[in-house]
Formats: structure tokens, sequence, C-alpha cells
């Protein structure tokens, strides 16, 4: 494959080998003329104030006045010159993406000895040139809120010691506390209550002595309730008829009863007995009429328990 | 008491009440009054003997009744017994005793035209009682020809109500 040759390439090798013998010619022929030189420059017969060598000071001393003067005038105009010159650069090059794509901000953060800058910061004069307000405009305080760990937060804060500082009675004296209660949901604090514990607490019945006309309230309870019908239902509770007969009946009405009962029970046996030689089933339909009328049977007018309870 | 609500009865007899009644209780109710008729039969013959001792002391002797009167006169005596028994309480001294009532098909006392031929019915053929036993509804041949029921009704007042209109 054929290399191709560049022109440029050629100069610049060119140059390099011409200036790189030169140099070595120079050299040598320095180190073999140096003693030429000192004698030239140094001729021993020549008197101190004519020798070429004082000649060379003197020029060089010129030389390097010059030079000096030349420093200076380049420097005044290179303060002139770079700041413009620097500007329009800079207007053209995108700082910030070079600074991130070239510096290592890692590193020089790292080398800044950031105690001692904050220990010559004047934070009052940094805060007192603060605009806060518009700060505080321009917070999204949701955000911020919702990225605090408050259990945190709150777990760290000794609360005793606040409240130890707080004018409970000022803070009190400066709350509208009918504002306040009006926008409360009592109902739902009311569900919220746990009644039990409060009862508990309560001297209820000392509080109903004092505070309630137990005359009204039992006049009250009396006319809603049917004495009568409540009197019934009482006897029919303790079985009046049983105790009155317990009490004062004789052994003629005992024995009548236990004949008649055990009547029924004969019945009833009797009636199973011819029932099962029959092979029937179910119940015999032994309820009779019912007269409506006074003149009338058991059954309307003797309501029995079951009849009354139902 | 009764008006009130609050049943004298006692509580074991009170699913009963209204109920038709079995052979046992009707049986002995039935023999207490046959009971009741021999006892009126001998008190009547012994008081007709007394009448007749009283008219002529020195020829007395002891009625000789035949069979055929002695026959007749229980069935008038028990007839006329069941029929004013039934009519005007709605229970014999039987009955009254085993706490029965005799209601017609309403449940109503049985007029007097019923109860004279219930009264009858039962003094003719007092083995229709035994149907009791047999029958689903604990009747016996009278109660169903006459449409009448034998009820448990151990009430005492039912015996002082007052009679029935019209027989």
């Amino acid at each position: 494959m054929r290399q191709r040759i560049s022109p440029v390439d050629v100069v610049v090798g060119t140059t390099w080998r011409v200036v790189r013998a030169a140099a070595r010619t120079a050299h040598t022929a320095g180190s073999v003329l140096e003693p030429v030189t000192q004698v030239l420059l140094h001729p021993p017969i020549v008197p101190m104030q004519l020798q070429p060598a004082g000649w060379l000071a003197a020029v060089a001393r010129d030389g390097a006045d010059q030079r000096a003067s030349l420093r200076e005038e380049l420097a005044r105009r290179l303060d002139v010159l770079v700041p413009v010159v620097l500007a329009e650069v800079l207007q053209r090059a995108h700082l910030t993406d070079l600074v991130l794509e070239y510096v290592d901000l890692d590193r020089v953060v790292g080398a800044v000895d950031l105690d001692a800058a904050a220990a010559r910061l004047d934070v009052e004069s940094v805060v007192g040139r603060v605009d806060l307000d518009a700060v505080a405009r321009r917070i999204d305080v949701d955000a911020v809120a919702a990225r605090i760990d408050l259990d945190k937060v709150v777990r760290r804060v000794d609360v005793d010691a606040i409240v130890d500082r707080v004018d409970a009675e000022a803070v009190v004296g400066k709350v509208d506390l009918d504002s306040i209660v009006s926008r409360v949901d009592l109902d739902a604090a009311a569900r919220r209550l746990d009644i039990d514990s409060v009862l508990d607490r309560l001297d209820l019945t000392s509080v109903v002595l004092e505070r309630v006309d137990l005359e009204v309230l039992v006049q009250a309870v009396l006319d809603r309730i049917d004495l009568i019908k409540l009197a019934e239902e009482v006897i029919d509770g303790v079985d009046l008829p049983e105790i009155i007969r317990e009490s004062t009946g004789s052994m003629a009405s005992d024995t009548v009863r236990g004949v008649r009962m055990q009547g029924i029970v004969a019945d009833e046996a009797v009636g199973r007995a011819v029932d099962r030689l029959l092979l029937r089933r179910g119940r015999r339909a032994t309820q009779a009429p019912a007269d409506n009328q006074d003149d009338r049977p058991a059954e309307s007018t003797f309501p029995t328990q079951r009849d009354r309870r139902g | 008491m009764t008006e009130s609500g609050v049943s004298p009865l006692p509580r074991e007899a009170r699913p009963y009440q209204g109920q038709r009644a079995g052979l046992v209780t009707r049986g002995v109710a039935a023999a207490i009054d046959g009971l009741v008729v021999g006892l009126a039969l001998l008190i009547g013959y012994a008081a007709w003997a007394v009448l007749l001792f009283l008219v002529d002391p020195l020829n007395f002797s002891f009625p000789d009744v035949s069979l055929i009167f002695s026959m007749a006169a229980a069935f008038l005596v028990l007839v006329v017994y069941l029929t004013l028994a039934w009519w005007l309480s709605g229970r014999s001294y039987g009955c009254l005793v085993m706490g029965l009532r005799v209601v017609n098909y309403r449940g109503a006392r049985l007029g007097l035209v019923s109860a004279l031929a219930r009264a009858v019915f039962c003094a003719i053929v007092p083995i229709g009682l035994v149907w009791v036993a047999v029958s689903r509804g604990n009747r016996s041949l009278q109660d169903m020809v006459l449409r009448t029921s034998v009820i448990y009704d151990w009430q005492p007042q039912g015996a002082s109500k007052s009679a029935p209109p019209g027989a």
C-alpha cells in the first residue's frame, strides 16, 4: 500500500533536520572554538578597557535594558488587549460546558478547605442582604414538606423544653376561640369519644340526684306506662292464681284439679293408642269452634298463656 | 279477673282449654251423671214410699216397681236432667266435676231443642260415646249428628252465666 506524502510534513521534517544539524554544528564549533573565543575576547596584550569582551558586555547591558522596557510595554499592551480578546472568546465559547467537560470538579471541591471558608463568612451581613420574602415566594413548600421525614424530626424535638418556654396565657389571649370552635366538626369529635370511660369518671348518681327533678321525671314515666297492662304481665309472670290456690286452696280443689289433669292425660293416651292401632299419622284436630259472642267457649274468653304472649 | 286478661286457671291446663275432650274424661263425667240419676231415682223412690207410709201407715209396704217403669223413669229423669243442665249452664254435674262444657257448632251454649235432642239421643244410644276414641276430632256419635262438641272448660264462672237467648 502506497503511503501518502504530505508536503507540510516534508517541509517540517527538512527544517527540523537542518536546525538540528546546525545546532550540533554550533555546539561542536562552540566546544572547539571556546579557547579561541576566549583568546579573541581577552587578548593577552590588549589593555582591559580595549578588550572586545568589555565592548560586548556594554552591548549586552543595553540589550537587557531594551528587553526590560519591551517587556513592560508588552505588558501594558496585553493589559488592554487580553480582556477584550478574552471577552470575545468567552462570548463564543460555552465556558460552563467546557468546565463540566474538562474540569474534575470533585477533585477541585475536595481541595477546598470549606471550614476555613465558612469561618471567614460574615453570615449576618449575608442574611441581611437576602430578600427572604422573594425567596419564600419561589419555594415549593409542598414539595419540600413531602421530602421531610417529620417523624424523625419530631423525635428529636424536646417538647417539654419548648412548652416550658411558651407563655400559654398570652397565646390563649391572642386566639379567637369562638371562630375556631365554630369551625370544629363536633360530631366527628364526639364519635371518637370513649363515652364509657367518661361515664366511669362521673358520679352520675349524685349528678342525677342534684340536677334532676325526680318527681317530674317519674310522672312523665308513669304517663307513658300502661300500668294496668304492666300489672297484668307481672301477675301473669308470677302466676298469682297459683299462689292464691296454694295459700287458700282446699284439699278438694286440689283433688279435682288432679283428677281433671289425669283425665286429660288419659284422654291423650287413649287417643294416641287408638291412632296407632288405626295406623294414623299426625295429631288429632281437637280444636272446637270458638264463640265470639259473650256466650262463649273458653278459648275466646280465657286466653291461654301462649295466646297472650303471642 | 276474667275481663282483665289474667287467667285463674292452672298454667298446665291452659293449653287444653277449648279443645274437645277425650273418651276418659267424658266417660268419667257420664258415670258421675249416671250416679246422679241413680241417686235421684232412689230419692224419688224413697219419697214415694214415705208418701205411701204417711197416707196409709197400717197397710204400708214398699211399692213394687216394674222394670219397664224403672227404666222409663230413669230415661225420663236422665233426659230432663241433661236437657236442663246443658240448656241452662252448658254442663251437667259430671261435666262440672271434670271441667267439661257442651257447645254447639258455633261454640255457643246449646238451645233448649238442641239440648233436648242431644239428651234423648244420649239416653237412647249411650254407647255412641265410645266413638270419641275413634274420631279424629274427639266427637261422639251424638256430636257428629247434632254438630255439638264437648270441650275442656275449667273456668268455674261459666256455670253462673245467664241463660241463652231464645231456646
